[in-house]
């Protein structure tokens, strides 16, 4: 596995290592392929509004844009099993394989190492909630201090992690429905076709509304963030948003002199 | 001659011109009814109310399945000219064409017949057929004037006359227009004459319509929830290979005027015979047996006849407005914040814990 510099200074600035090159690409396959399916998939759902059909016949109308669908929806299958085999392949060489060299594997030790995994939910979460809405109703005047990842990109991850296993076989489902129909009841098809798209709805609103917000359009980012491209973050963002895990990397890299406070 | 009585002369000469029928109309209208019917602006309001227009396009009507036929086969009632209101046109009267496989005198009447017996027919001693008779369909509320319908191309095939096909038929009939009729006859029956969109919106002049379903005991928004399906909305972007109404509610190879109320055990949607139905065309042909207990017209509000739909619509619409309440509430909460950074309701400095 390539090694990042976990801080890199340019023009005399810090940026904070976040993603991999590989988490990039897979970050980018994931929205390509999201918007096409949005953009070739909802004319269909809303067939009767004034933009469906313009926005169809671009993409080639009812003879082309559904096998662009389903193309594009493969590419999101393959992309959810390779990032699957991924960080099982990265947790078992590094946290599984550390405890076999150390002879610590164990049933217990092991749903303990899954579980500090960085982007399993845990404990400081609650408290990081419980902390972010007493600052924001006004009951504190001190920010949650999040850690690596915070509880809003957790959620922003688990949004597709859980939404493509609903989707993706749904939709696999419709495409062959007559290959389905000889294992399973027609009514499947009515349940898979309320899974396909209502779920594809909440997916689109929460991506296309609350993560774009929360890293392109807020005020603190606004026109665009650039760590999707870059894999830094600026010493201010870190500041900002991760507090604890910028204190962790500076005292760990040694500037424990240089940690800034945050300023509330 | 005086500059006036030229002038009388021009003007007449020129009403005459303009009355006077081409030799064209004559071929093709014996009674000379297109002296008036020609004329675009031939119309009036009727008794009802109802704006009613005469004007008959002669090179639309030329193109017509009913191009050989004089108008008073069909409307039989007019004996002078100019004529009173005549009567609606019976289209089981026999019109004098003979049919060319043979010497009888052609009528729309075995049509009629099938009609009669089918779930459109008012046949038999049902007492809705007897409560609402004029809810029942005739030839016209379905078969509009193709000639009005010029572009005839549908599922992706021209209709009508091929010239590469006709040269074959025209090496033996040379004479006259027989040829063309019956190449033209036989050809526009070997697809289907309309597309699926049109089949659907022709059916839903009826159908559509909630208090009808209702008089008639049939399923409310049933052509909503058919809209609301991967057929509907194909049809509605305009495929020419999904199937409309027709397709489904008619058996397979069979006259569509023997549609049947799916109650009817020989009926394309008898609960016995969907399978076969949904297999026997190309649509779903290596389909499984299970494809019948597919639910196309399904209410997504009637808990009752479609709970799995219902509970499993609920689910999402709370899961979505769940998940976009709460973040929106976040998102306000932080602009907030933001606008008002000083305000606070401790007195106390928390920050440096």
């Amino acid at each position: 596995m390539q090694r990042y510099p976990i801080i890199t200074t340019r023009n005399g600035k810090r940026y904070f290592f976040r993603f991999s090159l590989m988490q990039r690409v897979q970050h980018i396959v994931l929205f390509t392929t999201v918007i096409i399916l949005a953009l070739t998939g909802f004319p269909l759902r809303y067939y009767d509004q004034p933009w469906a059909k313009p926005l169809y016949s671009f993409f080639g109308g009812i003879d082309t844009a559904p096998w662009i669908h389903r193309i594009t929806g493969l590419i999101l299958l393959a992309l959810f099993l390779f990032h699957t085999g991924y960080w099982l392949y990265l947790f078992f060489k590094y946290r599984i394989g550390r405890l076999i060299r150390e002879k610590q594997l164990s049933i217990r030790n092991f749903f303990k190492e899954f579980f500090s995994m960085e982007m399993i939910p845990n404990k400081k979460d609650i408290y990081d909630l419980i902390d972010m809405f007493k600052y924001l109703l006004y009951l504190s005047n001190k920010r949650p201090h999040y850690a690596r990842i915070s509880w809003k990109e957790k959620f922003d991850y688990f949004a597709p992690y859980w939404g493509i296993p609903i989707l993706g076989p749904a939709g696999v489902a419709l495409w062959f429905r007559d290959e389905i129909t000889h294992y399973v009841p027609g009514i499947f098809l009515n349940a898979f076709y309320i899974m396909h798209t209502d779920e594809a709805l909440l997916a689109a609103i929460f991506l296309f509304f609350v993560h774009w917000y929360n890293v392109h359009y807020s005020p603190e980012k606004f026109p665009m963030a650039t760590v999707f491209l870059t894999g830094y973050l600026s010493e201010d963002e870190m500041i900002h948003e991760h507090y604890d895990e910028y204190k962790r990397v500076m005292i760990e890299e040694g500037l424990e002199s240089d940690i800034a406070t945050l300023n509330h | 001659m005086s500059y006036i009585t030229k002038y009388n002369i021009l003007i007449t000469a020129f009403v005459l011109i303009c009355l006077c029928p081409n030799a064209y109309v004559f071929a093709a209208d014996e009674l000379n009814c297109v002296l008036c019917h020609k004329y675009r602006g031939l119309s009036r309001i009727d008794e009802a109310g109802n704006f009613r227009l005469y004007y008959i396009n002669q090179g639309l009507f030329k193109k017509g399945p009913h191009k050989r036929v004089q108008c008073k086969d069909c409307h039989v009632d007019i004996e002078k000219i100019p004529h009173d209101p005549s009567k609606n046109v019976d289209c089981t009267v026999e019109c004098h064409l003979t049919e060319p496989s043979g010497d009888e005198i052609f009528t729309h009447k075995p049509v009629a017949e099938i009609l009669a017996k089918s779930v459109h027919g008012t046949e038999g001693d049902d007492s809705i057929s007897i409560e609402y008779p004029d809810d029942y369909p005739y030839c016209t509320d379905c078969h509009d004037q193709p000639l009005y319908r010029p572009l005839s191309f549908f599922k992706g095939h021209a209709a009508g006359v091929s010239k590469r096909g006709l040269s074959r038929c025209k090496t033996c009939h040379q004479t006259g227009d027989f040829a063309e009729d019956f190449y033209n006859h036989v050809t526009s029956r070997l697809q289907k004459m309309r597309v699926s969109s049109e089949i659907v919106t022709l059916c839903a002049k009826c159908h559509g319509d909630n208090k009808f379903q209702e008089r008639h005991q049939l399923q409310a928004n049933i052509v909503t929830s058919y809209r609301e399906t991967f057929h509907g909305k194909a049809t509605y972007f305009g495929s020419d290979e999904t199937p409309d109404c027709i397709d489904c509610h008619v058996v397979y190879g069979e006259n569509v005027h023997s549609i049947e109320s799916k109650s009817s055990k020989s009926s394309a949607t008898h609960t016995s015979n969907i399978s076969a139905t949904c297999r026997s065309s190309d649509c779903h042909k290596n389909a499984g047996e299970h494809i019948s207990g597919y639910q196309v017209h399904t209410d997504y509000d009637d808990p009752e006849k479609y709970p799995l739909q219902y509970h499993m619509l609920k689910f999402f619409k709370f899961l979505m407005a769940g998940v976009m309440y709460f973040f929106i509430t976040i998102i306000f909460l932080e602009l907030l914040r933001r606008l008002f950074p000083n305000f606070s309701f401790i007195k106390y400095n928390d920050t440096k814990a």
